[in-house]
């Protein structure tokens, strides 16, 4: 169990010898403390007002200035972190728990069952996410948990595929067929043996689908939709400097720098941890020919389809 | 001799075949995906009735609306019924300003179309020239800025790229208008020059997930035996990079550009907000806070719609680029 957790950061930690890719796990990993601290570290309260400084440039009492009703730029951003960081991580906990597991047990089903859970998973990759949310906000009510639900379950599709690939590579390996001979039964096997294979791709995935997922959340927050005004968030905070843009155009910076830096760096980790992945498979796991694709558009690469 | 191999019967039949394999798979998808569309928005708690009937209403009066919109009718029942008059080109009414949706769609759904085929094109120029650029001369310098410009294109939010093309090229340059609208009918030439900025938002990372996978399958097709033999034949590497490892490599970064479909419609609804486009994402928005569900459906509806076409078109291009290769 410990060895399959450490497994993904132990990749990552072989490619990170690069400065490149140091500065990325640092961002991250600052980011995410940022986003765990929150108003503790804030400089002022990130909802105060003040109307004698409104649109103030940055300055020694406010780092980053402050907004078109004198709030804090610097203390927002910090606050902001959390609805922006932490309800991305729960969207890819909902797509990864939601597709992972249909995704190895998929595996096990009769070709009748498969179809339609195969077609009722090219259904939710279909539908177009920003539209999607609406959708949910529209009957559900406005409200983050609203937001980040829309945004899980259509990551569930990428998890499902790239798992269900993983699993049949592996369930065609031969010790899968040595167990079985054994007399394991095919859950036995797959529950004992071949999901740990699948957890550093997931690795993977998971770091590219929190940079979409965090940018999905963004998006939203910039449309109104998710967390509510007056508390900040990245996209939000977008959204204000969009309203005021011929007043204080180097106000859009900031928000856009602190979500564009987050994403990059998870992309560059996520692509570290793939190309770890891909030099360690041209060692054999043990498997003659990869098992056939049945679902796939073309022959493009589970884990590269998503990226 | 191009005529014997349209009419060839075998590759008829293959067609045929084809295209009942797709058949299959897209009308279960079509309705499952209907079928989500209107789940989640028929099935989420709904007090329309009580709320049009206002304070002064009476359980009666609530009856009958509800009775009037169906509401009181089995989902199942409900679903069949609108999917029925969707397939004959009624959406219902808006619950709020009596306004048929298919009408408030009709008039808006071409701003959103052309701002996404607009992208696409951008998209595909830019992706397939920086991927064919990086791929032709490995690890050089082009290839590495080109590499460098796409990871960055891939972290920008969409909408934070808008802003900054606002910042640039309307409020300090001045080249092209920073928002609204204009019809075709009132010339192409302004209807083009609103489009750009939009257009390109979307674009941007579109062409840098293309530019990346066109790179990455050519240069595995580059290291193909045939590759070799074609160099030791003599042909140059413009023709064998052109006319061999363009067309074998270029399947993926085709069905990337499929796969981004659904993330390019979306992308308009927030390219409408930033530069005031009368889209259906407007309308979207407008309807989830009025809690218009016909609205709302029809919208979905339309947007899926042409994702599943796009797929179709997609998959179609597929096939002709690898005619060998069997997908199921």
């Amino acid at each position: 169990m410990k060895a399959v957790l450490v497994k993904p950061l132990e990749l990552i930690g072989r490619a990170l010898p690069t400065t490149y890719l140091r500065i990325a796990a640092g961002i991250v990993a600052f980011m995410l403390l940022v986003g765990a601290l929150g108003s503790l570290i804030a400089p002022y309260d990130a909802l105060a007002q003040d109307s004698a400084h409104t649109f103030a440039g940055p300055s020694w009492s406010h780092l980053m200035g402050t907004d078109f009703l004198g709030r804090d730029t610097l203390s927002r951003l910090i606050v902001g972190a959390r609805p922006s960081l932490f309800s991305a991580v729960v969207a890819v906990v909902i797509g990864l728990v939601g597709g992972a597991i249909p995704g190895m047990a998929s595996v096990l089903f009769s070709r009748r069952v498969e179809f339609v859970v195969m077609r009722f998973v090219d259904a939710l990759m279909t539908i177009p996410p920003i539209v999607f949310a609406i959708a949910i906000v529209a009957g559900f009510g406005n409200g983050l948990p609203e937001a980040v639900v829309a945004i899980g379950v259509l990551m569930i599709p990428r998890f499902f595929r790239v798992v269900r690939a993983e699993t049949l590579k592996h369930a065609s390996a031969q010790y899968v067929e040595a167990a079985t001979l054994f007399g394991a039964s095919k859950p036995y096997v797959l529950r004992r043996h071949v999901w740990r294979k699948a957890v550093p791709t997931l690795g993977v995935v998971s770091a590219s689908a929190l940079g979409y997922a965090v940018l999905g959340i963004s998006g939203l927050a910039f449309l109104g939709l998710g967390e509510i005004a007056p508390q900040p968030s990245w996209g939000s905070m977008l959204s204000d400097d969009l309203t005021y843009l011929y007043q204080a155009p180097w106000a859009a910076m900031w928000p856009g720098v602190a979500i564009s830096l987050t994403v990059w760096a998870l992309n560059a980790l996520s692509d570290a941890a793939h190309t770890g992945l891909v030099r360690e498979a041209e060692v054999p796991v043990g498997t003659e020919s990869e098992a056939p694709e049945t679902q796939d558009v073309g022959s493009v690469e589970p884990a590269l389809q998503y990226v | 001799m191009a005529l014997a191999v349209a009419i060839n019967p075998k590759r008829i039949s293959a067609t045929l075949r084809w295209a009942g394999a797709e058949f299959l798979r897209f009308v279960p998808v079509a309705l499952i995906s209907t079928l989500i569309t209107f789940g989640v928005t028929a099935l989420a708690p709904d007090d329309t009735a009580a709320q049009l009937a206002g304070d002064t209403g009476t359980l009666q009066e609530i009856a009958n609306l509800n009775h009037a919109f169906g509401f009181d009718q089995p989902w199942p029942q409900r679903y069949v019924t609108w999917l029925w008059h969707a397939l004959h080109g009624d959406l219902g009414v808006s619950y709020f300003t009596q306004i048929p949706v298919t009408t408030s769609i009709a008039q808006r759904f071409p701003v959103d179309l052309s701002i996404a085929i607009f992208a696409l094109v951008i998209a595909i120029v830019l992706g397939f020239g920086g991927g064919l650029l990086a791929a032709s001369r490995p690890n050089g310098v082009v290839d590495r800025a080109i590499t460098a410009l796409g990871s960055l294109a891939l972290a920008i939010p969409e909408f934070w790229l808008a802003i900054l093309l606002v910042i640039v090229f309307a409020v300090k340059v001045r080249l092209f208008p920073a928002t609204g609208y204009v019809a075709t009918s009132q010339g192409l030439g302004q209807w083009a020059r609103h489009m750009i900025l939009p257009s390109l938002t979307l674009a941007t990372p579109v062409a840098a997930v293309i530019a990346r996978q066109l790179r990455i399958s050519m240069l595995t097709e580059l290291d193909e035996n045939y590759v070799t033999g074609a160099l030791v034949r003599g042909y140059s590497r413009r023709r064998i990079l052109f006319k061999h490892v363009l067309r074998n490599g270029a399947a993926p970064a085709v069905a990337t550009v499929g796969l981004y479909t659904p993330s390019l419609l979306g992308g308009a609804v927030i390219a409408e907000r930033i530069f005031a486009l009368p889209g259906i994402g407007a309308l979207a928005i407008d309807a989830a806070q009025a809690h218009d569900i016909p609205v709302i459906q029809g919208v979905l509806l339309v947007t899926i719609a042409v994702v599943l076409v796009s797929n179709l078109t997609v998959d179609a291009l597929l096939g002709w680029l690898r005619p060998g290769v069997k997908r199921s």
